[in-house]
């Protein structure tokens, strides 16, 4: 802890930066922290609630961190495979930024978590996490951890979908998505929808309707799932987000498993591998096509 | 925008013995918008179940076009373009392929049987091929009967799946 | 409100036997933002069209939609028509309700109704058609041509002749190709480098025409009218304008055993060499594996002990050289041409049927030893023996020891038509050369014997078949219908077994020598150049022609044309008639000062662009650049996509990559379609 305070004043003090973008005590478990003075440092900590995906605030997209461009940000292994997805897409300068990284052993599902880490409480992306020291960083803190407990459920609860006949998954997202009352926290969290004008809010033409009714909900989720297949990082920030409680997680999954089967893609933390959609392989395989 | 809206005009329980799919196709310009014309000047005849709509390649062809046409009562839709290796803009079939290959594995998941969508590759001197596609597909899909709208029910896995 | 005119032709009786185009136009004349609907006999005749413009002025019309036969057919038609009665083409379209509709469908209420609703669709669309204008791209008045072959030589030859400059890259020391090397063509039995040769002189005196032979096109960049080309001019190690041609190096030079690859392998050169003696230009090059001076240096470099001498080793060449032309420091040298038109004139290779091939699924022929029967040879070769200027003297002499063959087994089809074997196709000209090859057999051998094994013969063209005939009918000639099974070496005959099909028997023949008629193939690696030049090749590597009736010498590529056999296997006759049309479409494109292009190309909404690039990575044209926003101070706020419309084809690969649909592609707007899927 001491280390990454001491860190994150030094870079401030010598002004190598004007954020660093971390985790603090909030009323309520952990919260995001933004620390912009230097005597603020003390306030950062890490632990097993420090489940967001803070590589969000990285983005351009965020007006109200536009104050302070050059940004230093507390990641994890999972999170730096968003900062590459940001780089592949020219979303940021390697340079504008610093990195870091933190030894993780996993988290908690909710960051209002108590208690050790048990197989009921980890969050699905770290269930089968092998990265115990993120990488592409530039500086590297904490003590070693051992690997989370495992948890298989997210892949049982796809694997239970799957199962189901057409009609029975119909009405199970059908049910779901007419919850949705398109707040748009989903897409504000993800690191990913950066976009400067969100499809959703394009209106001429309006593709997706923008009242919250189930047709206009299923375009959106359908949509923004889409538009995440090879890009998804799996922090499951938007599922986390979601007010109604959508589990979007696993249409992000589900979609992520797609793209490893037949594109042989997982997200990664090299910023120089192509995204599975926008390249191809001549001989991608094509039995759907008639 | 037109006034009538096709899904409304067709009662929910149409019964499939009389149930006339609406098919919408999106094809490419060179490959199969063509071959579509030669099926015609070869007067090959075939169910009129398809509304054919033209693009300049498969790769133009955007998952929002599917979408907004089912949301529009289309009970079926036909994707055609080149095949591999002739695409007229070389490779925009590929691209369009890795998009369909995700867009029905993401129908498929959500529920919405993917057969629903032909992808084919029919070039411009298979009038005989687009014939048996709009065919099939037609004879498909009128077997599926028609896309329901999207209809509100319990749910089946009620279980926290947050994180 | 649109003010929007229907006009549903009946195309004689062929939309209204089955459409009943008055009620279609009677349907959608309630349709909002319909001003007028109506039907007639002939909409594309001269009265249809007088129809169409006086109902626009009549009813001051914003667009016009003709619901009749394919746009493939009379888009241009109707366009042009509205654009004379003063509205923009593109703000008319057509909805196909021939080919798409009447022509296909029975059941006339039903005809009725789609071709309502496709028209409906359209008149949606066509509310969103914006006003377009053809984008102007300016031209550099200059050819490049890929390859020195004959097809190569006359496209050159042409393009210059015609006023226009030309740069030609050949990748061999010398201009010629394949054709240079043959002895006798069919079907006239002209001399090939009789009639060749000249022109070959004539391309290096052209004034107008600049060479970069021993030289290979590295890059390039640009669009049709504006290419940017980089050629990689490879260390020749002459310099070519002191070289005054005497071949005092050739004569000095120790190493005589390489073998010629004009001869096909069966005569031998030297390290410093011309491929032949008319090769244009004729300037050697040095063989730097060969070359024993460039073989010591390698040498030398490569261990690690201090150089033992000083001494050169060899540089005979050098001692001989008067002008001192032999520049053993000389480099690869980059140099760069811009052109405003590309031909591609790459030929072909023969097929090989040894164990080793460079490619999947294509594999060679172990039942013919894989190439290793001494006095199996194949076409090439045979024209190498043939000619005067061959390594014979034009006496046929068999490879192994020497001998005139008194009977020779010609084998038709090797590789070709033979799926198994990877190539399906047929070579086209091998029926034609083998029977050539048997009428210079007899007439150099006049009671030897010949038996060849064919498939079919294939002599659609001009005075062919009579030549074909006049082989298969000369004394001692056998033609056998079928292929060999297996061959191999039996003392000093190679012993050919097969079937005659035909008679059903199986023959086992004595050979002296087997002439093997190969398949003709791309050349090797060209996948290389054709993604260079963005052209297509189909799945044996020849490459795409733009379409296969109507646009046979053009691609998919604006601006690049192909000439000769790297499209097809061809003949010389049909090769040079290709180069000949590539010419003069290229000629007409260089006529022009400036190219009008459709403006179907791709806009970026810079407003909303994020920068992500998805499109940069979807464009194969790489018509995606990166544009700077800056604030009033000249700060960068951004970067953002912005499309070259030069380079752009309108594909629309970009606008469904990128994901907030901030990238529109003229006439295929998101407004057009969404309209058309609303009301379909
Ligand atoms: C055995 C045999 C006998 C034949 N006899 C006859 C006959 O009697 N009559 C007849 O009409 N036809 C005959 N032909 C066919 C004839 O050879 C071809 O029609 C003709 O050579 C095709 O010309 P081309 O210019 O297209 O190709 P090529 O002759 O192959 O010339 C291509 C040229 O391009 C160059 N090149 C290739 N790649 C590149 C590159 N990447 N960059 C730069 N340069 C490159 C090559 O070096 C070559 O100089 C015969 C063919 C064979 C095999
Ligand atoms: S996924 Fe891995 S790196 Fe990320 S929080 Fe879980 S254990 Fe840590
Ligand atoms: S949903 Fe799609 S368009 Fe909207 S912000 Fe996310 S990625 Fe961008
Ligand atoms: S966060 Fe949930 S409710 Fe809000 S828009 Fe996203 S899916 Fe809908
Ligand atoms: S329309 Fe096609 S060619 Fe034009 S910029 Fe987009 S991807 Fe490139
Ligand atoms: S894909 Fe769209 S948002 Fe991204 S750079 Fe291109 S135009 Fe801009």
């Amino acid at each position: 802890m001491k280390e990454l305070q001491d860190l994150a004043r030094r870079l401030l003090l010598e002004g190598r930066v004007d954020i660093v973008i971390g985790y603090q005590q909030g009323p309520r478990g952990v919260r995001p922290s933004f620390v912009t003075r230097p005597e603020q440092a003390d306030a950062l900590i890490f632990d097993e609630r420090c489940v967001h995906n803070l590589v969000t605030y990285l983005s351009p997209r965020r007006a109200h961190l536009a104050a302070w461009p050059r940004r230093a940000v507390v990641v994890k292994g999972c999170d730096t495979r968003a900062v590459a997805v940001l780089l592949r897409e020219s979303h940021i300068d390697r340079e504008d930024i610093v990195l870091i990284g933190l030894r993780c052993g996993g988290v908690h599902r909710s960051a209002e978590a108590s208690g050790p880490l048990t197989a009921e409480s980890v969050a699905f992306r770290c269930a089968d996490c092998s990265i115990r020291e993120p990488e592409l960083v530039d500086h590297l803190l904490g003590d070693p951890r051992p690997a989370p407990p495992g948890n298989s459920r997210l892949a049982e609860r796809i694997g239970q979908l799957e199962s189901m006949s057409h009609e029975q998954r119909r009405e199970f997202w059908n049910n779901e998505f007419s919850r949705c009352i398109r707040c748009h926290a989903c897409r504000q969290v993800c690191p990913m929808c950066y976009c400067e004008r969100c499809i959703a809010d394009k209106t001429r033409p309006r593709w997706i309707e923008s009242s919250a009714h189930l047709r206009g909900n299923t375009a959106w989720n359908m949509i923004r799932a889409m538009h995440l297949a090879g890009r998804c990082v799996g922090c499951g920030e938007c599922g986390r987000a979601c007010p109604v409680g959508i589990p979007l997680g696993l249409l992000n999954r589900k979609l992520a498993m797609v793209v490893d089967e037949h594109f042989d893609y997982r997200a990664t933390d090299d910023p120089e591998v192509p995204g599975p959609l926008g390249s191809f392989r001549s001989d991608d395989a094509e039995e759907f096509i008639v | 925008m037109s006034n009538q809206a096709p899904s409304a005009a067709r009662g929910p329980s149409a019964d499939n013995a009389t149930f006339e799919p609406r098919i919408v196709a999106f094809v490419c310009n060179w490959c199969t918008y063509t071959g579509a014309d030669l099926a015609g000047t070869s007067r090959i005849q075939m169910a009129s179940n398809v509304r054919i709509l033209r693009l300049p390649c498969t790769g133009r062809i955007d998952p929002l076009f599917v979408m907004k046409a089912f949301e529009r009562g289309a009970d079926g839709i036909i994707v055609s373009g080149c095949h591999p290796g002739d695409c007229h803009y070389i490779v925009g079939n590929f691209h369009a392929r890795r998009r369909f290959r995700v867009f029905r594995e993401l129908l498929d998941f959500l529920g919405v049987d993917p057969e629903r969508i032909t992808f084919s590759w029919v070039s411009a001197s298979e009038g005989g091929k687009w014939a048996q596609v709009v065919n099939d597909t037609t004879r498909r899909i009128r077997e599926m009967g028609p896309m329901e709208s999207w209809p509100r029910a319990s749910t089946a896995l009620d279980d926290d799946l947050h994180g | 409100m649109a003010r929007i005119g229907v006009f549903v032709c009946h195309c004689g009786e062929n939309i209204a036997r089955t459409v009943d185009c008055a009620r279609v136009a009677e349907a959608l004349a309630d349709h909002p933002g319909v001003e007028f609907s109506t039907d007639y006999k002939y909409m594309c005749s001269d009265p249809g069209q007088s129809l169409i413009k006086q109902s626009m002025k009549e009813h001051r019309l914003d667009g016009v939609v003709v619901a009749s036969c394919s746009p493939h057919m009379h888009e241009k038609t109707f366009r042009k028509a509205v654009s004379a009665a003063g509205l923009n083409p593109f703000k008319c379209e057509m909805t196909n309700i021939r080919e798409h509709c009447s022509w296909i469908h029975e059941d006339r209420a039903a005809a009725t109704e789609k071709s309502t609703d496709l028209v409906r669709a359209t008149v949606e669309r066509v509310k969103y058609n914006q006003a377009l204008s053809p984008i102007t791209i300016p031209i550099t008045p200059r050819a490049l041509v890929i390859g020195g072959g004959i097809a190569g030589i006359q496209a050159a030859l042409d393009i210059a002749d015609a006023g226009r400059e030309v740069v030609l890259v050949e990748k061999e020391p010398s201009i010629g190709g394949h054709m240079s090397q043959l002895s006798e063509t069919f079907p006239t039995m002209d001399c090939s480098q009789c009639i060749l040769t000249p022109r070959m002189v004539d391309v290096a005196q052209h004034p107008r025409i600049t060479l970069h032979s021993f030289s290979e096109v590295d890059a390039v960049d640009g669009y049709i009218g504006n290419f940017d080309i980089t050629i990689r001019k490879k260390a020749r190690r002459v310099d070519e304008d002191l070289c005054n041609s005497c071949g005092a190096c050739m004569q000095a030079c120790p190493t005589r055993k390489i073998p010629s690859e004009f001869d096909a392998g069966l005569g031998t050169r030297t390290s410093i060499y011309v491929p032949f003696p008319q090769a244009v230009p004729n300037v050697p090059v040095i063989d730097e594996p060969n070359c024993l001076y460039l073989k010591s240096l390698a040498r030398r470099r490569k261990s690690k002990k201090p150089a033992r001498s000083r001494k050169p080793v060899c540089q005979r060449c050098v001692k001989a050289c008067g002008p001192k032309a032999i520049d053993f420091q000389q480099e690869d040298r980059l140099v760069t041409e811009k052109v405003g038109a590309i031909v591609v004139a790459t030929g072909y290779r023969l097929y090989d049927i040894g164990r080793e091939q460079d490619e999947p699924g294509i594999s060679g022929y172990g039942e013919y030893g894989y190439g290793k029967v001494p006095d199996v040879i194949d076409g090439l070769q045979f024209e190498r023996l043939m000619s005067a200027s061959g390594p014979t003297g034009g006496e046929l002499r068999r490879p192994s020891d020497g001998k005139v063959p008194r009977h020779v087994v010609f084998l038709q089809c090797i590789g070709s038509r033979d799926p198994a074997k990877g190539m399906e196709y047929c070579s086209g000209i091998c029926c034609m050369y083998t029977a050539k090859h048997v009428l210079l057999f007899k007439h150099k051998v006049h009671n030897g014997r010949a038996t060849v094994f064919y498939m079919d013969i294939r002599a659609a063209g001009k005075g062919y078949d009579p030549f074909t005939r006049q082989a298969m009918e000369e004394p001692g000639v056998q033609y056998l219908r079928g292929r060999a099974s297996e061959l191999y070496r039996d003392g000093d005959v190679v012993r050919v077994l097969g079937v005659d099909t035909l008679s059903q028997e199986a023959v086992d023949i004595k050979a002296d020598l087997v002439v093997l008629a190969t398949a003709i193939r791309p050349q090797k690696g060209i996948q290389d150049l054709t993604r260079k030049l963005s052209v297509s090749v189909d799945h044996h590597g020849f490459m795409n022609e733009a379409h296969p009736k109507l646009r046979p010498v053009e691609t998919a590529t604006a601006g690049v044309f192909l000439a000769g056999a790297c499209q097809a296997p061809r003949d010389i006759p049909d090769t040079v008639a290709m180069a000949s049309a590539a010419s003069s479409k290229v000629l007409a494109l260089l006529s022009r000062d400036e190219l009008e292009r459709e403006p179907q190309v791709a806009l970026v909404d810079t407003a909303n662009c994020s920068g992500c690039f998805h499109c940069e990575r979807a464009c194969h044209y790489g018509a995606i650049e990166h544009e700077e926003i800056k604030d009033g101070q000249g700060r960068l706020i951004r970067v953002v996509a912005r499309v070259n419309p030069g380079v752009c084809q309108g594909c629309g690969s970009c606008v469904a990559a990128c994901l907030s649909n901030c990238i529109e592609l003229q006439g295929y707007t998101d407004d057009q379609i969404f309209a058309s899927i609303q009301a379909i």
